[in-house]
């Protein structure tokens, strides 16, 4: 058995320097025990740290009360002839997890298991899970739910840029931008101490242009906000650069010298006449030239997307015509401008690159190239012949989940039952597996279908790397012990391993081994970690990967010289706007549009459990605006029935100017009926597979409370 | 399996477009694809015709190159008229006599512009009298453009949309232009007397001399143009006479093929001809539900749907008509028009706001609460948010000035007092009245209101509003732990 099991380690021996557990921005924290009497750590935001500098939001404060929290599962436990979980030692667990993998590939062969992955996971546990489902299981069906979160930026990254770093720079350089858009962006709310670079890149004059249908939290800090009709975005982008070539405020010299392909490009652009634009994106002129201004005209310039454009059945052309615009105003790869894609997930960048996606192997290597394949091959000792192929991406991978397809299936750190769109399909593909198990440290809405339970660490009870926003490699220390019971994920994957015969392939006698093979695999991809150590990192607050060797101080800033193309240029491709794939109708009048609340995270299964963020938040609202509640008899608070072609929810009303009066908002963090993503669709980018969770079509009615109340226990009943 | 042939007739926005949506839904995997383009060239986006008068080059509105539909595999014969649809025999004559077979056909013809019957317009071999031009094709416009020498004269007939850019570029290149217009008021497609009475004016205050109403009697010239006539008027030398009277379908070949012609080619909500299997009209040459449409968007959404129908990926779409927005700067003045020029009905209301010193003039035109029409002089800010109340029908807000405002506001974040302490629930009036009572820093806001005082995260914005008081010089940095 390998020693990656922390049950032994000393009170002395835990650190005080860690990080966060949620999002990517991964601030540093200080954590001090108030020793037998408080069971509680005391967390404060880490002054030293580069990149918070001190500063922490609401739900890194709290994020103490989960290790203790009552609700923590730690025992194995397996589901009963009655459908109760009942308690089963480790052994048999593990035993029979094994058994139950082995016996569904013997039958219907090795891609009929799956595994499902999460963007939450350390560097080492996405790696680790990655060569588990290729080597171990022999299956091509791994995915995650970073799918849900960074592949429409990743790809359109990859194919203008060459490679995929979320921000090219330190977030440092935020302060010092001229002018900044953040599209489809509220860091007010989803990374709330990046603000403090917003605010001083403001009070050092610099603009700020926030593109959002709401006027969010974000919104209303900024000069300029465009409230576009939701899945517009490329509309807006490419008429933006229309009218910079129409004022010729093009950087020519740019194009000629570090691009391509922009002949191609200006034709298409010259059809998105201001009439077009304005009637997609209901954007006046007036703003449009302003906006184009700023972003030509200032010095340096920020282009930053978040989740709002690239959660879109064509969230990749989104970002791509993003980058195309800022390509072409000449500001990227120069100090303080450029594209950027805002991560959400803690480990979001890390997650996405070292094996965790169906069509990836780890450092970026692609499934598909034989070169690829072959450098992983060699570090794994396996045949490249014997790696699979190309596996099915997440909501294809979930679709194909039952007895014709994939029959059993291991969940490590995601939530999917209240992440993925249409939900009320998801529960049914979960409920017709054979075999469900779930690693985690609570019970959620996935395991509610689940076979069996394995209750792992929670974050701050192991070490591990992290990759932040900024592509800086972090390392989250272990400030705490883990109570009696649960195992770390790499431990779980070392057992499985060993029972389904590969021993050697998963021993590892401490995480840093772990990261050590990661950086071998990674060693001359794109992603290079070669020569990243957990000591580098330590003395210098994070490594910026590509960093190939021990010598190498890592990348903080990317591009300055060239491109990741053989010929150094950065890529234009022209895109073309089309209407989601749901638009409003006479049955379904309004657009819905979801998003998060500051006191969340993502499927709210680690912070529905802190008291002090469920009194701030304790349930999700539909946002409306007043004129369209008037219109439908809907007041303040009362209840309200949203529904689509799909599926419904019942929310609370609250009414807000701030937002369209053609739209309706309602945060994800929730599940039940007041799970939004029953009524989001799944539709497809055809590039990153990303699912359009940024718009629907939904008509909403008012509920009394009591019916409200029924609708929700009811639900609450059936799980 | 042997591809079938499709053949496209007709080589402008509208054939371009539909080339573009057709690739998208790998069309060429069951089609060959020939087009036929009467000009030379590849295709270009008509619509910047006043780029290249300005002297803008051809390639900065070119849409393809002939190199592109090599590249795609597409055969283009570019030059080359097609003369005859013969629809039972599935197949095309071009002028020199080729035939060209075809499974399906889509006519793409567009529409030329309207010469109106002038006297002394022609000479007598039917040619335009030299300095007589229309504004139609880049050929027109490189012609323009060589006649155009500083401190000519330039009479412009014609005060739609055409017209007035063409107007607008002459002017700019140093010419004296006169615009000369047939209605009471400009645009008058587009916008109501008093609308277009205010842009004349404000196109007047820029130098281009405008009459209207004014009827042309004669082009006067031997050998070349002097001058016009106007009726019950003065002559009005010129040396260059630009007529944009509109523009007429091209159906002169549909029509003598014996397909149903009326205004335009007829078709159905799939674009099909009818009673013609297996053709298509598309664009300025199609008539649709009796409505014939002249600009980009109506047009886009036909050619997807057509694109659609011919490639199997959706055989339902339909095209159920659109409603038009058209939008327009000349030289500074903003002019939007959208739905409705005038009320229809007694029950129609109108809402109007006249701006003469300033040059702006909105309109808005409701029916039954809701908005079936707008138009905007000067001003057409507002525009771009009143037109998704057309195109959804949304109920009006009961005050139907708020619609006109500016941005700031129409509504949207309208003085919202936000929550700046999220922990303690603090919103940011309460923080500015602690300020403005006395409370100069951080810690004295925290102790009065107790905001910042939870996790933290809003000290950066408390510091702001401070420094925004005049209260703080910088921002304190985050307390030390």
């Amino acid at each position: 058995m390998s020693s990656l099991d922390h049950d032994k380690t000393a009170v002395a021996e835990l650190a005080t320097r860690t990080h966060c557990p949620y999002c990517a921005f991964q601030c540093g924290m200080v954590m001090t025990h108030g020793g037998e009497t408080s069971p509680l750590p005391d967390i404060q935001p880490d002054p030293g740290f580069p990149v918070n500098r001190g500063q922490m939001c609401i739900k890194g404060f709290s994020a103490g009360a989960m290790l203790n929290s009552d609700e923590r599962i730690t025992q194995p436990m397996i589901r009963g002839k009655t459908g109760v979980w009942q308690k089963i030692a480790w052994e048999d667990a593990l035993d029979f997890c094994a058994e139950q993998l082995q016996s569904i590939r013997k039958s219907t062969g090795p891609d009929s298991v799956a595994v499902f992955g999460s963007g939450a996971l350390t560097n080492e546990k996405a790696y680790l899970l990655g060569k588990f489902a290729r080597v171990a299981l022999q299956t091509p069906h791994i995915d995650y739910n970073g799918r849900y979160c960074m592949a429409s930026a990743a790809g359109a990254q990859n194919r203008a840029f060459g490679v995929d770093r979320g921000l090219p720079f330190p977030v440092s350089d935020i302060a010092q931008a001229k002018t900044i858009i953040l599209w489809g962006a509220n860091s007010a709310d989803t990374l709330p101490p990046i603000m403090q670079w917003f605010q001083q890149q403001q009070e050092n004059g610099g603009r700020l242009i926030v593109v959002d249908p709401r006027v969010s939290a974000t919104a209303q800090m900024a000069q300029l906000h465009l409230p576009l009709v939701p899945g517009s975005d490329l509309a807006l982008a490419n008429g933006l650069l229309y009218l910079a070539i129409e004022e010729d405020l093009l950087d020519w010299d740019f194009i000629a010298q570090r691009t391509e392909g922009f002949e191609a490009l200006q034709g298409r652009i010259s059809q998105y006449h201001p009439a077009l634009v304005e009637k997609l994106t209901g954007i006046s002129l007036r703003q449009l030239r302003k906006t184009v201004h700023w972003l030509a005209q200032s010095e340096s310039t920020m282009v930053l997307s978040g989740r709002g454009v690239e959660q879109q059945s064509k969230g990749v052309d989104n970002v791509q015509a993003m980058i195309n615009l800022t390509l072409a105003l000449g500001k990227m790869g120069k100090p303080f401008s450029g594209y950027g894609c805002l991560t959400g997930q803690g480990n979001g960048q890390g997650g996405r690159e070292h094996g965790q996606k169906a069509d990836q192997l780890p450092g970026y290597r692609l499934i598909e190239d034989e070169e690829d394949r072959q450098a992983v091959a060699k570090i794994w000792g396996v045949d490249p012949e014997s790696l699979p192929r190309k596996g099915k991406s997440a909501v294809e991978l979930i679709d194909h989940l039952g007895p014709e397809g994939i029959r059993g299936l291991l969940v490590m750190g995601s939530n999917l039952a209240v992440a993925s769109p249409n939900l009320n399909k998801v529960e049914a593909r979960l409920e017709s597996l054979d075999f469900l198990v779930v690693c985690d440290a609570f019970f959620n809405e996935t395991s509610d279908k689940g076979h069996l339970f394995l209750p792992t660490y929670q974050w701050a009870e192991e070490e591990g790397t992290m990759t932040n926003l900024e592509g800086r490699v972090i390392l989250r220390r272990q400030t705490q012990l883990p109570p009696d019971g649960p195992r770390s994920d790499l431990w779980i994957l070392a057992e499985l391993g060993k029972r389904l015969g590969f021993e050697e392939a998963f021993y590892f006698d401490s995480t840093e081994a772990v990261f050590d093979e990661l950086g071998q695999a990674t060693s001359g991809a794109r992603a290079d970690y070669h020569g990243i150590t957990y000591e580098k990192i330590d003395q210098a607050d994070g490594v910026f990967w590509p960093c190939p060797n021990v010598e190498h101080p890592g990348t903080p800033r990317m591009f300055l010289e060239k491109f990741a193309f053989p010929n150094g240029r950065a890529r234009f491709v022209p895109v073309e706007h089309r209407p989601p794939a749901e638009c409003p109708s006479q049955e379904f009048p309004l657009w819905l549009t979801t998003g998060r609340y500051r006191e969340h995270y993502n499927s709210g299964a680690q912070t529905r459990m802190v008291p002090r963020l469920e009194q701030a938040q304790p349930e999700p609202r539909i946002q409306i605006h007043p004129r369209l509640a008037r219109s439908l008899s809907i007041t303040d608070e009362s209840w309200v029935m949203a529904e689509s072609p799909r599926g419904q929810g019942v929310f609370r009303a609250w009414l807000s100017s701030d937002v369209r009066h053609d739209t309706v908002f309602v945060p994800f963090h929730w599940g039940g009926m007041q799970a939004v993503n029953r009524l989001t669709i799944p539709a497809l980018d055809p590039t990153s597979r990303m699912p359009e969770f940024k718009v629907c079509a939904v008509r909403i009615t008012p509920l009394s409370e009591a019916i409200a109340q029924q609708w929700i226990n009811r639900t609450e009943g059936e799980n | 399996m042997a591809k079938k042939q499709l053949i496209i007739v007709g080589n402008g926005m509208a054939g371009g477009r539909l080339l573009d949506e057709l690739l998208q839904r790998q069309a060429l995997d069951q089609y060959e694809i020939t087009v036929f383009g009467e000009e030379r060239t590849g295709c270009y986006n008509r619509i910047m015709l006043s780029k290249v008068l300005g002297g803008a080059c051809e390639s900065t509105i070119t849409l393809k190159t002939t190199q592109w539909y090599e590249e795609q595999g597409i055969r283009l014969i570019a030059g080359k008229k097609v003369t005859e649809f013969q629809t039972e025999a599935h197949q095309i004559v071009t002028e020199s006599g080729e035939i060209y077979p075809y499974d399906q056909l889509v006519i793409a013809t567009g529409s030329y512009a309207f010469i109106p019957p002038i006297p002394g317009t022609y000479l007598e071999d039917r040619s335009l009298k030299p300095g007589v031009f229309a504004f139609r094709t880049l050929e027109d416009c490189a012609r323009m453009r060589a006649a155009s020498e500083e401190g000519r004269h330039a009479v412009v007939i014609g005060g739609g949309l055409l017209g007035l850019e063409a107007a607008k570029g002459l002017a700019d290149l140093g010419l004296d232009t006169t615009l000369l217009h047939i209605a009471d008021g400009l645009m008058e497609r587009q916008l109501d007397t008093p609308a277009g009475t205010q842009l004349a004016r404000t196109i007047e205050a820029l130098g281009i001399k405008v009459i209207m109403p004014a009827m042309t009697q004669q082009v006067l010239g031997d050998d070349r143009v002097t001058g016009i006539q106007l009726k019950d008027g003065p002559e009005i030398p010129c040396d260059l006479l630009v007529v944009a009277c509109g523009v007429r379908p091209r159906v002169e070949v549909a029509k003598a093929s014996g397909l149903p012609v009326n205004r335009a080619i007829l078709v159905d909500d799939q674009l099909a001809v009818q009673e013609t299997p297996d053709v298509f009209a598309v664009g300025e040459c199609c008539e649709h539900r009796g409505v014939c449409y002249g600009i980009v968007s109506p047009i886009w959404e036909q050619v997807r749907v057509l694109a659609e129908v011919l490639t199997g990926t959706d055989p339902e779409a339909i095209f159920e008509g659109i409603k038009v927005y058209t939008r327009l700067k000349v030289a500074g003045v903003e002019v939007a028009s959208m739905g409705l020029v005038h009320p229809e009905v007694d029950e129609d209301e109108v809402v109007q706001i006249a701006e003469a010193r300033r040059g702006i003039y909105r309109k808005m035109i409701i029916r039954e609460d809701r908005l079936v029409g707008a138009q905007f002089v000067g001003n057409a800010d507002a525009a771009a948010s009143i037109l998704q109340y057309l195109e959804r029908g949304d109920l009006l807000p009961t005050n139907r000035i708020d619609l006109l405002c500016s941005d700031e506001a129409r509504g949207m974040g309208t003085n919202a007092d936000r929550e700046i302490c999220n922990c303690n629930r603090v919103n940011e009036s309460t923080i500015k009245q602690s300020i403005a009572s006395g409370c100069d820093s951080i810690a004295a806001i925290g102790n009065r209101t107790a905001a910042g005082t939870g996790c933290g995260s809003c000290q950066g914005e408390l510091a702001r509003l401070l420094q925004a008081a005049g209260k703080a010089r910088r921002p304190e940095p985050a307390p030390a732990v």
